[in-house]
């Protein structure tokens, strides 16, 4: 059951990320991408990390999707996706991608011996916590200073837009 | 389940995104593929490594996504403006 819980989501995220790439409208688009988030949400309830899901969707599917949805709006010319790119680029650009799944594949061989027991158990938020807090506050606490740089970053960008 | 069924769902993820990136003329949506293959490998994270520690380095990837996408659609929007444009292949100059 939870073995094709996963399978499903998975196939569900894939299918989106498919219909994504032959979407021109943009906002369609993005509702693709919430829908392949949403799935990935669910692929990480089904391998038993309940927190994890959770945060997928208020971070993910929450706040970056509205992100992008404001950037669409202060973007007209975003709305303007032409098919500009040439055939051979995408040709191209399709063969590298199939040459980066071959290759993917062909590392991980090594994994075929391996199993990973899917059965559904409760991952609390106390250990995961003693992790964040505990071994890796240093990391932990260093993620801030990204998030401090990024919002410093983006005000900066904002206000050399305005004077501009 | 064997750990290359897992492995192999992120895989193809990840595979679909960089497809998308590669052959998408808008850089909006190349940053939106970015951030799906930001998420394939939060997958693999998940599903292969030792339980709550790839969950702990997970969450600090969500803040790092967080993060990217601000900065990314901030660096956008201001060429958009400068260049009336959001196709990566008619901005040519990066003079500020």
């Amino acid at each position: 059951m939870i073995q094709a819980a996963v399978w499903f989501f998975g196939a569900v995220a894939a299918m989106a990320t498919l219909l994504m790439i032959f979407q021109r409208n943009l906002v369609k688009s993005a509702l693709l991408m919430l829908a392949a988030l949403l799935a990935t949400a669910a692929l990480y309830l089904a391998l038993s990390a309940q927190m994890l899901a959770v945060l997928q969707i208020i971070l993910y599917a929450g706040a970056i999707m509205i992100l992008f949805v404001v950037a669409l709006t202060v973007m007209p010319c975003a709305l303007r996706d032409r098919a500009s790119r040439s055939v051979f680029l995408k040709v191209l650009g399709l063969a590298a991608a199939a040459v980066i799944l071959t290759e993917l594949l062909n590392v991980s061989g090594a994994l075929k011996g391996f199993l990973r027991p899917v059965d559904f158990s409760e991952t609390g938020t106390l250990p995961l916590a003693r992790e964040l807090f505990g071994r890796f506050a240093f990391q932990f606490e260093l993620l801030s200073l990204v998030i401090i740089t990024a919002i410093v970053a983006a005000t900066a960008l904002a206000l050399h837009r305005r004077r501009a | 389940m064997s750990a290359y069924s897992l492995a192999s769902i992120s895989f193809v993820l990840f595979t679909l995104a960089a497809a998308g990136f590669l052959t998408s003329g808008n850089l909006v949506r190349m940053l939106m593929f970015l951030e799906l293959m930001l998420n394939a490998a939060n997958v693999a994270l998940v599903a292969l490594g030792p339980q709550p520690a790839s969950q702990a380095y997970t969450v600090m990837l969500f803040a790092v996504a967080a993060a990217e996408a601000g900065i990314g659609l901030a660096l956008i929007i201001t060429l958009s403006c400068a260049f009336k444009t959001l196709e990566p292949e008619n901005i040519k100059e990066l003079k500020g």
